[in-house]
């Protein structure tokens, strides 16, 4: 299993000489199973570098099969949907697992986004890929090409945003963008859904002093994400959905602290990275 | 008056080394009149900079005010407004100006941008005063010192191409449109491009030259015309139902209209910067007396008095 991040910046995508070194297309990443089959957490504008690589596949011939896992709806986590080639691709098959109470009404949320006046195809009917919407179920396992699939929501701001466990061959990857935690912090069932991670990729939106003026928002701080790590015990944290107004030093400078911070209260044996775009990293 | 240009991209914003030049944000562009009248046309991601610049002025104390002119409202050109910090401001004044449709109120475009579950501020609690006039193709009207006039443009559900005289000058704002050739979009969603050899109508052909003649009147005489250019001649052959022109076909409604300069916009997300210098310097080639140049971020263009 390897996962590679495409973008990894929250709320809009953020070009400019500053954010050239992370990037700055919004939420998108992908897992390489171990049957070679590949998964697609959220689909923010870093989806279009993804689907355009993915064309040189089978995705280009129309053979192709992947699981899309949406953590939620906001624009920075579905805006590459429409730009995603491989759905444009007829005999192309995907199977998008969202939140929300029912199939139909997810499935109304992806049309609205391609709806006339917003897009010239107009409806994802036009595309030409199969495409297959489903809600999950909260904590109840799945199966998604070989590996063990878990969702739990997270509190974010009036939506929630589901976290994914990923487990295949005794390696997990869990993936928990979006999460505002109150402040007792991580609650037990997303502590429960993150144990033991090989590589716990969370919300790191803010620092501690940036979440403070912006509480409402929803998102983790730096400090936020490194206590889900230790009470967790996850191997490896990585740093996710930086904040549209941190340039390339503001993130190096996230890492330093949250590695000082692990050290502090106990995490030292955590490792700590940032997640960037082009990045793969293998549990 | 002065025109700054705070995102230059089509389809989407696209971050990255290859883009820093040029920038990558989507479609916004600003019209400043010498006597302060702020009109924005479009709102792109790059509006979110242009929001955070307003910051610094009257729109911090909610006593600034804007008109925002849209050519249409694909998400490159609508996508930036839920980030343009004006809006949370309450006392400032924002109205906004965009073709009326024959489905939906303008309104509601809008409003369903930043309602749950894509946003997580619904357009209620934006606190600025928003409000929202609707326009005919042709439609002429004043903005405090500006004329604007407006004519149909060439696209999938169709765009509308402004003009903005004050202070002895003229720009004309011409994005999103094909060519008035081959295709002629309306409400239908075209999902080839014709086969060879297939002939448009006598009646779409006779809409399409009046609509070509009405974006030639518009730009007559412009100082500045900044045109959708997006597609190369290859990416034309290949996509002409995608409802985007090449530098050619902007060279000639110029030269026709009598325009002065051209500022090729509206870059193709895929197109790295060294790509917009070649096309720049081609289209130079082919240009005669015509100025052409390339948007970027933060080109700035004082025009007549300013």
């Amino acid at each position: 299993m390897e996962v590679t991040f495409w973008g990894v910046r929250g709320s809009i995508p953020a070009p400019g000489p500053g954010t050239v070194r992370y990037g700055g297309n919004t939420s998108c990443a992908s897992i390489h199973t171990p049957d070679g089959s590949l998964i697609v957490l959220d689909l923010g504008t870093g989806a279009r570098n993804l689907g355009n690589s993915l064309m040189a596949t089978r995705f280009g011939k129309g053979g192709g099969r992947a699981t899309i896992l949406l953590s939620h709806c906001h624009w920075d986590h579905i805006q590459g949907f429409p730009f995603f080639v491989p759905l444009y691709v007829p005999g192309n098959s995907f199977t998008i697992y969202g939140g929300g109470r029912s199939s139909a009404l997810l499935e109304g949320i992806l049309e609205g986004q391609m709806a006339p006046q917003y897009f010239p195809v107009q409806t994802l009917k036009n595309m030409g890929a199969d495409i297959d919407i489903t809600t999950v179920e909260e904590g109840r396992p799945f199966d998604v090409s070989g590996c063990q699939v878990t969702a739990r929501t997270n509190p974010h701001g009036r939506a929630g945003a589901l976290a994914f466990r990923i487990e295949a061959a005794r390696k997990v990857i869990v993936y928990a963008s979006d999460a505002g935690y109150g402040p007792e912090g991580a609650p037990a069932s997303s502590i429960d859904l993150y144990r033991g991670a090989d590589i716990l990729i969370h919300d790191s939106t803010y620092t501690l002093e940036d979440r403070a003026r912006h509480p409402e928002r929803g998102f983790s701080s730096l400090d936020d994400a490194v206590a889900a790590a230790i009470a967790a015990r996850v191997k490896k944290l990585v740093l996710f959905h930086f904040d549209q107004d941190y340039v390339d030093t503001d993130v190096d400078a996230l890492v330093e602290r949250g590695r000082r911070l692990l050290d502090d209260r106990g995490g030292g044996a955590i490792e700590i990275a940032a997640a960037a775009e082009g990045l793969t990293l293998t549990p | 008056m002065n025109v700054r240009f705070w995102g230059v991209r089509g389809s989407l914003p696209v971050p990255g080394a290859k883009t820093e030049r040029y920038g990558g944000n989507t479609s916004c562009v600003e019209v400043r009149s010498a006597a302060g009248t702020r009109i924005i046309v479009d709102a792109g991601t790059g509006i979110r900079k242009l929001g955070k610049d307003l910051m610094h002025a009257e729109f911090d104390a909610g006593k600034g005010s804007a008109h925002l002119l849209i050519s249409h409202t694909h998400w490159d050109h609508i996508q930036g407004l839920p980030f343009f910090a004006p809006l949370y401001r309450k006392g400032n004044r924002l109205y906004v100006y965009a073709r009326q449709r024959d489905d939906v109120h303008l309104r509601a475009v809008f409003a369903s941008q930043t309602e749950d579950p894509y946003f997580p501020i619904p357009f209620e609690e934006a606190k600025a005063d928003i409000s929202f006039r609707e326009l005919t193709d042709s439609a002429r009207f004043a903005i405090a010192d500006v004329k604007v006039s407006c004519t149909r443009l060439n696209h999938p559900y169709i765009a509308t191409a402004y003009r903005l005289a004050v202070d002895g000058a003229a720009v004309a704002y011409v994005s999103d449109t094909a060519p008035f050739a081959d295709i002629l979009f309306e409400h239908e969603f075209i999902r080839e491009p014709p086969s060879p050899g297939e002939k448009l109508s006598h009646g779409d052909e006779e809409k399409l030259r009046t609509m070509r003649a009405g974006l030639v009147r518009l730009c007559e005489g412009a100082d500045l015309v900044i045109y959708d250019t997006m597609f190369t001649a290859d990416d034309y052959r290949r996509m002409p139902h995608f409802g985007h022109s090449r530098p050619s076909d902007a060279v000639a409604v110029c030269q026709e209209a009598g325009a002065k300069a051209l500022v090729l916009y509206h870059h193709a997300p895929e197109r790295s910067d060294g790509e917009v210098d070649e096309i720049v310097g081609q289209t130079r080639a082919t240009a005669q007396k015509l100025e052409v140049l390339a948007a970027y971020e933060g080109l700035d263009i004082p025009l007549g008095t300013s």
